[in-house]
């Protein structure tokens, strides 16, 4: 495939016009045509049916559509990013990070861009996944890192990075300090934290409750800061995912049987152009290796492996 | 008896090419012809897919020799970003678009350059590959290569379909190849089914595309001994410019420098 066949195959996409398309690419539309037949060549069937008075997408062309946009807008982004290196403005990255999302997933990719570019200027913003969405509708934001988002814009744009479970924390002093993991017993009588910023905190209490732990005895906690300081008071204890960076003061224990997982996405905003740096930490972000930050079980690991009957041994 | 898959069985046939104390062509005819001998029909739809790639000319508008390689800013496999144009300031490039860690003949072309790289380092040149496989994933190609060099992540292929080199899988090979145990979206981390040509380009320190090799069947790769002729060649014009104190040489043509389905007896 060329990049030119799949700019005039989205122009017609979004013109449905074979005339228009070739205006809005500045080709002839014979030019346009030999392209978009080329493209259909070497996928093998149809894009569109060419009607009057408007050109119709095939099954093809709807099944190709989103893919070659994704390639494409790939391809964009990979040019814009080294054309701005070159010209020493990588743009500033706007990005939302919902609070219950720790900032170091986002640190060693900041260092990378940092070294490469040193005039990088980042803007970050905080707040629940209704305000991230808020900051992406408005454009103050061109990418937000949350677990959940209301579907409501059907504009938003989500790649999910890594599946994650929760862990207890606990201060060093605390008495399940030195457990590698415990029971929903042991929480029987603690306090807990509850991180009221996460939306996982209802689910996590319905299934302590489901275990007849009783939480009515909690505490709420707005913000991470907060939390970290009354876990290292020993003042509760707090079930947190394992992607959350804790000091080395505080202890993990697995929770057996805690069977709630979260998924960590990156959202952006579909149709609208991206700045160099902000396609740059889509990329890292989308093929990082999440492991170091999630335990190995939690890793988004897709084990298909059916079996060809043919060369069955 | 266990079923195995049709990736299991190959990998055993990739571990025995590997062995082999033969040049590369033939390491990977060896893969080719036990996919063959397995299952004519999975080869059946290789040829298929190649016959369709051959005949719309995929790869062929791919910078040309003597054009300036575009360049890219890419993640390598342990997140660290990786910029041709610095790369480019020590020495020439050597780079290798891949399909994946998953793809035998890749495994065997990693592994092929891996023992060049001391020779390329010796002429002042290195080696990046390029695959559009997640960093896990391309961490799994370098670490099968014992590769001395980054393996980058393009994802969505966005740096290959710059270049031209991006092409669909198409239905019936990806239904094969799902049913042999080759699913490639959780590597790639989308639903695409886009890969690469495995090309071979040789990028000088002016930027410019010294040799490139590209060709449709995957199963082809660049000949070894011809990228370190290439490198070496480029290697003796540069330390001829120095010793002639600034007097310029026309770069000369490469033998990589060709377009499709070349026969393998020319070297």
């Amino acid at each position: 495939m060329e990049m030119h066949q799949i700019r005039y195959f989205l122009a017609v996409t979004r013109t449905l016009n074979f005339t228009r398309a070739a205006d809005e690419c500045n080709v002839t539309q014979p030019s346009l045509t030999r392209a978009i037949k080329q493209l259909e060549a070497e996928l093998g069937g149809d894009l569109f049916r060419r009607e009057r008075p408007a050109a119709q997408l095939t099954e093809l062309g709807q099944r190709m559509h989103p893919l070659l946009k994704q390639c494409f807008e790939a391809a964009v982004g990979a040019r814009s990013l080294a054309s701005s290196f070159k010209g020493g403005k990588v743009g500033t990255l706007r990005i939302a990070i919902a609070d219950a999302v720790d900032l170091a997933l986002l640190i060693p990719h900041l260092e990378q861009l940092k070294r490469l570019f040193n005039a990088l200027e980042f803007k970050l913003l905080r707040g629940n996944s209704k305000q991230i969405g808020e900051y992406l509708k408005k454009g103050e934001a061109e990418l937000g890192i949350a677990v959940e988002m209301d579907r409501d814009w059907d504009r938003l744009d989500s790649w999910p990075l890594f599946t994650e479970g929760f862990q207890l924390i606990v201060s060093d002093r605390h008495p399940l300090a030195n457990r590698d993991s415990v029971e929903f017993d042991d929480l029987r009588t603690q306090q807990l934290l509850s991180r009221g910023y996460c939306e996982y905190a209802e689910r996590l209490s319905a299934r302590l409750r489901a275990s007849d732990i009783d939480i009515d005895r909690s505490h709420d906690v707005s913000c991470e800061h907060d939390l970290i300081k009354l876990l290292e008071a020993d003042i509760g204890i707090a079930i947190v995912p394992c992607s959350a960076s804790m000091p080395d003061r505080l202890r993990r224990a697995d929770i057996e049987g805690l069977d709630i997982r979260r998924t960590v996405q990156l959202f952006g905003v579909a149709g609208r152009e991206r700045t160099a740096v902000a396609s740059a930490i889509m990329k890292m972000l989308r093929s990082a290796d999440w492991l170091a930050f999630t335990d190995p079980a939690g890793a988004p690991v897709r084990e298909a492996r059916p079996v060809l009957s043919i060369v069955a041994a | 008896m266990a079923e195995t898959t049709f990736a299991e069985l190959l990998e055993e046939t990739t571990e025995n090419s590997r062995m082999m104390d033969a040049p590369l062509g033939e390491r990977l005819k060896a893969v080719a012809d036990e996919v063959s001998r397995l299952s004519p029909e999975f080869a059946g739809v290789v040829a298929r897919m190649v016959a369709r790639l051959e005949a719309s000319g995929v790869g062929q508008s791919a910078p040309q020799v003597g054009e300036r390689m575009p360049d890219f800013v890419l993640p390598d496999e342990g997140g660290a970003l990786v910029r041709l144009e610095n790369l480019l300031e020590r020495g020439p490039v050597v780079v290798s678009f891949h399909r994946g860690h998953w793809c035998p003949y890749c495994r065997l072309n990693a592994d092929g350059l891996a023992r060049i790289a001391p020779d390329l380092k010796r002429l002042g040149a290195q080696i990046v590959a390029i695959s559009p496989e997640t960093h896990r994933y391309a961490a799994e190609l370098k670490s099968y290569a014992n590769a001395p060099f980054p393996v980058l992540a393009d994802v969505d292929g966005g740096y290959a379909l710059e270049l031209n080199l991006l092409f669909w899988v198409g239905d019936e090979k990806r239904e094969a190849m799902q049913a042999g145990g080759f699913d490639i979206a959780p590597y790639q981390g989308n639903e695409t089914w886009m890969l690469p040509i495995p090309a071979t380009f040789i990028v000088g320190r002016d930027g410019l595309v010294k040799a490139r090799y590209i060709d449709p069947d995957y199963r082809r790769r660049a000949d070894l001994e011809v990228i370190v002729a290439a490198v070496g060649r480029l290697h003796a014009e540069a330390a001829n410019m120095a010793q002639s104190a600034g007097l310029s040489g026309a770069g000369s043509s490469s033998a990589m420098a060709r377009q499709a389905a070349p026969s393998r007896s020319s070297y």
